[in-house]
């Protein structure tokens, strides 16, 4: 495995001077410490966070052969922004027509967003899943291959009413972000039908005045559900509610079986060719079997692929337009999960199906079962065009 | 009218089992063989059927006849999908996840070239005089062209996304694109598009459609295709490249296969292990019948 992609890339970056040019900038934060991100309590990684930048050149690796053949000639380009200085004065460095990746913090991102959307660059916010960014926001020139909040809790929905599951009990964590991601999950679980039969807040404290509130017996007791859906932003809490609850019901939301774009255990749909390249990518730096792109990096990794698949669907040999490809409803990407990725044309979200799965497996691909609409299934995930208010085309 | 003998054998790649069965669907034998055995081509004359065995990096020669096998081909890694050239004594392997494809002397075992492809070769054809061969990459959504005598690399095809499979008509070349839910049509000779066939069963969306497996009769009038996701195999008219009828078989159907008297077409579905056999004349189906796990391919022989 590893040696053939020694002698692939060798074949790749030696091809001859070609006509177009095709920069993909990874725009990165010089501040952000990612080591600290996605901690727990005790310095336990829950959450990895780490550079889009292997995925996006697995992307590039996957793509070469046919830019190649389409006479486009395409490298990564890293920009660190210094956000103590001028930042629109650094991103006059990236070459036109610009192709950035955002990966950034939240208000970097927003604020980077706002400037590549003046320049007219297309950029993907590839780390974010707030609502708000697609929806108040919605900025002609910025796409989101990551899935929206209401993506991921759409499948959620859809998955506990094909289960039968509908008496909802929701558990929220004190933060502000929880409190956002909550109202979310509910109006998603609602769309479809479910009952929510509890919203209840946990705290980290130990104190005894707080039991009915930290301890897991206290805080899913009193009440009759089918499943507990809890909200940790942090994944601090939500963790240790697994197998506590006072009733004997999954627990699924942030913690349990959760909605995700990724996964290193999917199956099907040719996912296992694609882990196992990502895995072996660098030969330098193997990484472990159970180790997949998280869903930003696949978020990136859609991007890239988006432009290169869709050069390779367009029927005419006419020149290389990346801001046509972005903008044609046609361009379309393969996503290894079995029903091919698109753009939504009024908030430049990019439709794909939803994971719902646990640490070690893949349960079920949504959209589920009979969750049907008039123009796309995948679109019965996420805010749909006449519920939108971020109309672009 | 009485179905005329012949022995049908059905790959099973989870089960790493090789099941017999008569035409009408009895099975006679299970023959367990290898780690995920795969792509099938039979060599009716020298009475062998040579299967890739993909997690075990080589391809096994079986005696039809005795259900022994005759010789392994080793080190051939990911071994996918395979192409019999009778008339040369070579056998072409596509390498999934090794971006290559290996071209073996059948009789001598010998290596006599590796073919460099773009990511994930799927599905693989030589022409009959021998003198092109083309291999379909997944990932890369190409089809690679090779010289069959010298094993220059010729030219790249373009295709819709993930090319699977390929079939080889007259003067044409019939390429499934899975997430592209099409068949398209190049020609042999120039590479030009011809056409594509775009599918649509009624009350199916485009993106359920992923076609799979080609098969043409030997008329090389009617034109088979699996479609995976959407349960359905359809009958094309070839001639014309009109949709002749959709027919509902298992679940998730990819492999194909024709009696040799042509009234019977076996389909693998792979999500539901099991076969179902549909009357050609007739186009329905008559019988579905239990396999091993995950039916990959399937070869019908005399």
């Amino acid at each position: 495995m590893c040696r053939c992609f020694v002698v692939m890339l060798m074949l790749f970056f030696t091809a001859p001077a070609l006509s177009d040019a095709f920069d993909i900038t990874i725009i990165s934060s010089s501040t952000e410490n990612r080591l600290k991100a996605g901690k727990s309590f005790a310095g336990i990684t829950v959450k990895p966070q780490r550079s889009v930048q292997r995925a996006v050149n697995l992307a590039l690796f996957e793509s070469s052969a046919l830019l190649e053949k389409a006479g486009v000639q395409a490298r990564v380009r890293q920009l660190e922004l210094d956000f103590t200085s001028d930042i629109a004065a650094q991103l006059n460095t990236v070459s036109l027509p610009g192709f950035v990746i955002l990966d950034l913090p939240l208000t970097d991102m927003e604020r980077v967003a706002k400037l590549t959307n003046e320049m007219s660059i297309a950029a993907f916010n590839v780390r974010h899943s707030e609502v708000y960014l697609r929806e108040s926001l919605c900025l002609q020139h910025l796409f989101h291959t990551i899935p929206s909040d209401r993506m991921y809790f759409d499948a959620l929905g859809q998955f506990l009413i094909h289960r039968g599951w509908r008496k909802v009990l929701v558990v929220q964590g004190p933060s502000q972000r929880d409190s956002e991601r909550a109202q979310a999950m509910i109006a998603s679980l609602k769309k479809f039908g479910a009952n929510i039969v509890d919203v209840r807040t946990f705290t980290l404290s130990h104190h005894p005045d707080d039991r009915d509130k930290n301890r897991p017996g206290f805080l899913t007791g009193g009440v009759s559900y089918d499943v507990v859906a809890v909200i940790d932003s942090q994944k601090d809490y939500g963790r240790y509610l697994q197998y506590s609850t006072r009733s004997a019901r999954p627990v699924v939301g942030d913690v349990g079986l959760t909605p995700a774009s990724w996964h290193f255990a999917l199956e099907r749909y040719g996912a296992p060719q694609l882990n196992e390249r990502y895995r072996s990518f660098k030969i330098d730096e193997p990484l472990g079997s159970q180790v997949a792109m998280t869903d930003a990096e696949f978020a990136a990794w859609s991007a890239v692929k988006l432009v290169s698949n869709s050069i390779n669907t367009s029927n005419e040999a006419a020149e290389f337009n990346l801001n046509a490809i972005l903008n044609n409803p046609a361009s379309q990407v393969d996503l290894y999960k079995g029903t091919r990725g698109s753009i939504r044309q009024w908030n430049n979200q990019l439709r794909q199906p939803i994971l719902m799965a646990t640490a070690d497996a893949v349960i079920a691909v949504a959209p589920m079962p009979k969750f049907l609409h008039p123009k796309h299934y995948v679109d019965t995930l996420g805010l749909d065009e006449p519920e939108s208010n971020c109309q672009l085309r | 009218m009485p179905l005329q003998a012949a022995t049908v054998v059905i790959a099973n790649e989870r089960s790493g089992d090789l099941v017999f069965m008569d035409t009408i669907g009895d099975t006679t034998d299970v023959v367990p063989l290898c780690q995920r055995p795969r792509g099938m081509a039979q060599h009716a004359d020298a009475g062998s059927l040579f299967i890739a065995c993909s997690d075990d990096s080589r391809v096994i020669e079986l005696d039809i006849d005795n259900k022994q096998i005759k010789r392994f081909f080793s080190d051939i890694p990911g071994a996918m999908s395979l192409a019999l050239h009778a008339a040369s004594n070579r056998l072409i392997v596509s390498n999934e996840g090794y971006a290559k494809a290996t071209v073996l002397d059948i009789t001598t075992g010998e290596v006599l070239a590796s073919l460099p492809t773009g990511l994930e070769p799927d599905g693989v054809v030589i022409t009959d005089d021998g003198s092109r061969i083309f291999i379909a990459s997944e990932n890369a959504g190409l089809v690679h062209v090779f010289n069959g005598e010298t094993y220059q690399p010729i030219n790249t095809v373009t295709t819709n996304l993930r090319p699977r499979r390929l079939a080889i008509r007259e003067q044409e070349l019939w390429v499934s694109s899975e997430m592209g839910s099409r068949v398209e049509i190049f020609d042999i000779a120039s590479l030009d598009k011809l056409d594509e066939i775009i599918f649509a069963p009624r009350g199916f969306r485009s993106e359920q459609l992923t076609p799979v497996d080609i098969l043409f009769d030997e008329s090389q009038e009617t034109a088979f295709v699996a479609l995976g996701s959407a349960n359905h195999v359809v009958f094309i008219d070839a001639v014309t490249r009109k949709i002749d009828k959709y027919i509902l078989v298992g679940r998730r159907p990819w492999g194909l296969g024709l009696t040799p008297d042509g009234d019977r077409l076996f389909v693998l579905n792979g999500l539901s292990d099991d076969v179902t056999i549909i009357d050609v004349e007739k186009k329905r189906p008559v019988r579905t019948s239990r396999t091993g796990l995950v039916p990959h391919s399937v070869e019908i022989v005399r």
